[in-house]
C-alpha cells in the first residue's frame, strides 16, 4: 500500500494573516486622531514631543539589537506604538532629552533587557514615564499646570485632576463635564482627547485588535471605587463621571493597560486585571503625592499578570496518576537530623 | 606566585558584588555618592583583613560547631572598631553610612572568606584574600557610587563635574536607580568578560 502524503505538524494549522505589524498600526491608526488634537491645541511644540519619542523609541531598539546582534526589528512598529504612547501622555512642553531618556529607559530596561518583543512584564512606554516622573529635579516639566501655562488654547488652564487634590470637589465645579468629554482640558498632548481615545479605542475593539474585557472593567472600576470615595466624603473627592473623563483613565483603560505581553491572557484574569487598575487609580489619585495615579496603578498591575495568568478554567483531571510514594531519607539526611 | 594569585584574584574573577554576587545590600544602599561608597569600602578592607587574620589564626582551636558564631563575635568586635573609630575622625560619613557601619556584621562577604578561605589556610594567604578582596568591594563600591553620582547629581566626591545648566537626573540616586546601575554594570562586565573568553 502506498503511504498517504500528510503533514503532521503541532496547532495551530493555519493562519489568518495577523501579524505583529497589523497590531502595530492599527494602534498607531488608532491614535491619530488624539495626536491631531494634541498638534491642534499646542502646535509645533506637540509635533517635536511626538517626534522625538517615536524617533527615539525605534533608535533605541535599533541600537540595543544591533549591540546584542539580535534582528533589527523596527519595522514591526511595536517601537513606534510605544514611544507615540509616552509622547500622548507627556506635556507638549517637555524638554526633548527628557522624552530621549525615558524611551531609552524604556526600551533598553524595560523590554529589551526581558528578552524583547512578547517577554516584556512591564510596558516599556510606562516604565519610561515613571523614570522621568519619580525624577525629583525633573518633577516641574511634567506639572501640566506649570508646564502648559504659555499656551493659548481656548479652554480653562488647569489641571483639573491637580485643581481636585488642592480644593477638593467645589475647585472642580466649573469644569463642564461636556468640555472634558471633548478633550477641552489640560493634560498630556493625546490624553486629554477623550472621545477621540474612545472612538479609537473602541475602533481596536472592533477590529480585534485588543479584547473588551480589560478595557470595560477598567472603567468600571474608575466608576464603581470613584464611587464610594465620592458618596464617603463628596467634598474631598470628584464624582465617578469626573473621575473617568479626566487625566490619563481613557488612554490607559484603551491603550495603556491592553499591552499584549504584559497584560492576561484569560477572561476572568483580564476582567479582573482591568478591575484593579481602575481601583489603584482611583486610590493612587486620592492618596498619592500625584495628582492622577493611571501609570503607576497599571504598571503594578503588570506585576501581578504572571499570577492572573492562573486564573483559567479547570482542566479535565489527567487519568489517574500512580500513587505518590513518600520520599526515601537518604542515609545521610536521616545522620544529619538525629545530630 | 600562588600568593599573588590569591591577592589578584579577588580584584576580577572573584570580584565580590560582580563576580560572586554577594553583600548586594550596602551595594545598593551605600552607593549614593562615591564618596559613602568609598568609606563602606575603607571599613570593609579593614573588618575583613583583621576578621581573616584571627580566624585563621584561631582556626585550630574553634569547635567547628560552634564555628559561625565564633566568627561573627570576631566580625563583630572589629566592625565596632570601625564604628567608633569612624564616629570619632570621620564623623560626616559615619553619618552618611548610617545603620550601614553596624551591618557590616551581617555582610555576606565577610562571613563567607571566614568560612571560605581564612578557615582553611595559613595567616598570611587569607591577609592577602582579605586585602584583594575588600580592595574589590572597595573599587566596586566607588565606580558604582561615582557612575550614580555624576548622573544623579552632576558631582563627583562633592565637586561639580557636569555642566552648570545641568539638571541631575535624581532617578539615580534613587533605590530603583541603583538596581538598574548594578544590573546594567553587571551584564557589561559579563559581556566584557565573554569577549576574552572568545
Amino acid at each position: 500500500m502506498k503511504a498517504l502524503d500528510l503533514t503532521v505538524s503541532p496547532a495551530p494549522h493555519c493562519h489568518c494573516g495577523a501579524r505583529i505589524t497589523r497590531v502595530s498600526y492599527n494602534i498607531l491608526l488608532a491614535l491619530i486622531p488624539a495626536m491631531a488634537m494634541g498638534f491642534y491645541y499646542y502646535g509645533f511644540d506637540a509635533l517635536r514631543v511626538v517626534a522625538a519619542s517615536m524617533g527615539s523609541a525605534m533608535l533605541a531598539e535599533a541600537a540595543i539589537q544591533s549591540i546584542l546582534r539580535k534582528p533589527i526589528t523596527i519595522a514591526d512598529g511595536s517601537a513606534a506604538v510605544s514611544g507615540l504612547l509616552l509622547a500622548l501622555i507627556l506635556p507638549a512642553s517637555v524638554p526633548l532629552y527628557l522624552v530621549v531618556v525615558a524611551n531609552f529607559v524604556g526600551i533598553v530596561v524595560g523590554k529589551q533587557c526581558f528578552g524583547g518583543l512578547g517577554a516584556n512584564p512591564l510596558n516599556p512606554a510606562l516604565v519610561g514615564w515613571a523614570v522621568i516622573r519619580i525624577t525629583r529635579a525633573w518633577a516641574g516639566y511634567l506639572d501640566f499646570d506649570l508646564a502648559l501655562v504659555n499656551y493659548e488654547t481656548g479652554f480653562i488652564l488647569q489641571y483639573p485632576l491637580a485643581v481636585l487634590k488642592a480644593q477638593g470637589s467645589a475647585g472642580v465645579a466649573h469644569f463642564s463635564l461636556m468640555d472634558l468629554f471633548l478633550g477641552k482640558q489640560v493634560g498630556g498632548i493625546g490624553s486629554s482627547a477623550i472621545i477621540w481615545l474612545l472612538l479609537g479605542g473602541l475602533y481596536l475593539v472592533v477590529r480585534g485588535v485588543i479584547r473588551w474585557e480589560i478595557p470595560l472593567s477598567f472603567l468600571i472600576g474608575v466608576a464603581v471605587i470613584a464611587g464610594i470615595f465620592w458618596l464617603g466624603d463628596r467634598t474631598s473627592y470628584g464624582s465617578p463621571i469626573f473621575n473617568i473623563l479626566a487625566g490619563n483613565v481613557m488612554i490607559g483603560a484603551f491603550f495603556l493597560s491592553t499591552d499584549n505581553a504584559s497584560s492576561p491572557v484569560n477572561q476572568w484574569g483580564m476582567l479582573v486585571f482591568g478591575f484593579c487598575c481602575g481601583a489603584m487609580t482611583v486610590v493612587l489619585r486620592s492618596w498619592s503625592i500625584y495628582p492622577d495615579g493611571v501609570v503607576f496603578a497599571c504598571l503594578l498591575m503588570n506585576l501581578f499578570v504572571p499570577l492572573l495568568d492562573k486564573i483559567k478554567k479547570k482542566q479535565p483531571l489527567p487519568p489517574a496518576l500512580s500513587p505518590v510514594t513518600p520520599p526515601v531519607m537518604s542515609k545521610s539526611a536521616e545522620e544529619r537530623s538525629a545530630s | 606566585m600562588k600568593l599573588l594569585r590569591t591577592f589578584t584574584k579577588g580584584l576580577w574573577e572573584e570580584l565580590p558584588p560582580f563576580r560572586l554576587v554577594l553583600g548586594l545590600c550596602p551595594v545598593l544602599a551605600v552607593t549614593k555618592s562615591a564618596e559613602t561608597g568609598l568609606g563602606m569600602g575603607l571599613a570593609v578592607i579593614f573588618v575583613l583583613t583583621c576578621s581573616n587574620v584571627l580566624v585563621s589564626c584561631l582556626r585550630n582551636v574553634i569547635p567547628r560547631k560552634v564555628r559561625i558564631a565564633s566568627y561573627i563575635v570576631i566580625i563583630a568586635s572589629f566592625v565596632v572598631m570601625v564604628e567608633l573609630a569612624s564616629q570619632a575622625f570621620f564623623y560626616k560619613i559615619y553619618e552618611s553610612l548610617g545603620i550601614f557601619i553596624p551591618l557590616i556584621v551581617v555582610n555576606c562577604i565577610i562571613l563567607g572568606r571566614a568560612e571560605a578561605f581564612a578557615s582553611r589556610n595559613g595567616i598570611i594567604p587569607s591577609a592577602l584574600d582579605g586585602l584583594g578582596i575588600g580592595l574589590g568591594f572597595t573599587m566596586s563600591l566607588t565606580v558604582l557610587g561615582a557612575i550614580r553620582e555624576i548622573l544623579g547629581a552632576g558631582t563627583l566626591f562633592g565637586t561639580q563635574v557636569m555642566w552648570s545648566s545641568f539638571r541631575p537626573f535624581t532617578f539615580m540616586v534613587e533605590a530603583p536607580g541603583a538596581f538598574i546601575s548594578l544590573g546594567v554594570l553587571l551584564a557589561l562586565m559579563n559581556a566584557f568578560s565573554k569577549t576574552q573568553q572568545s
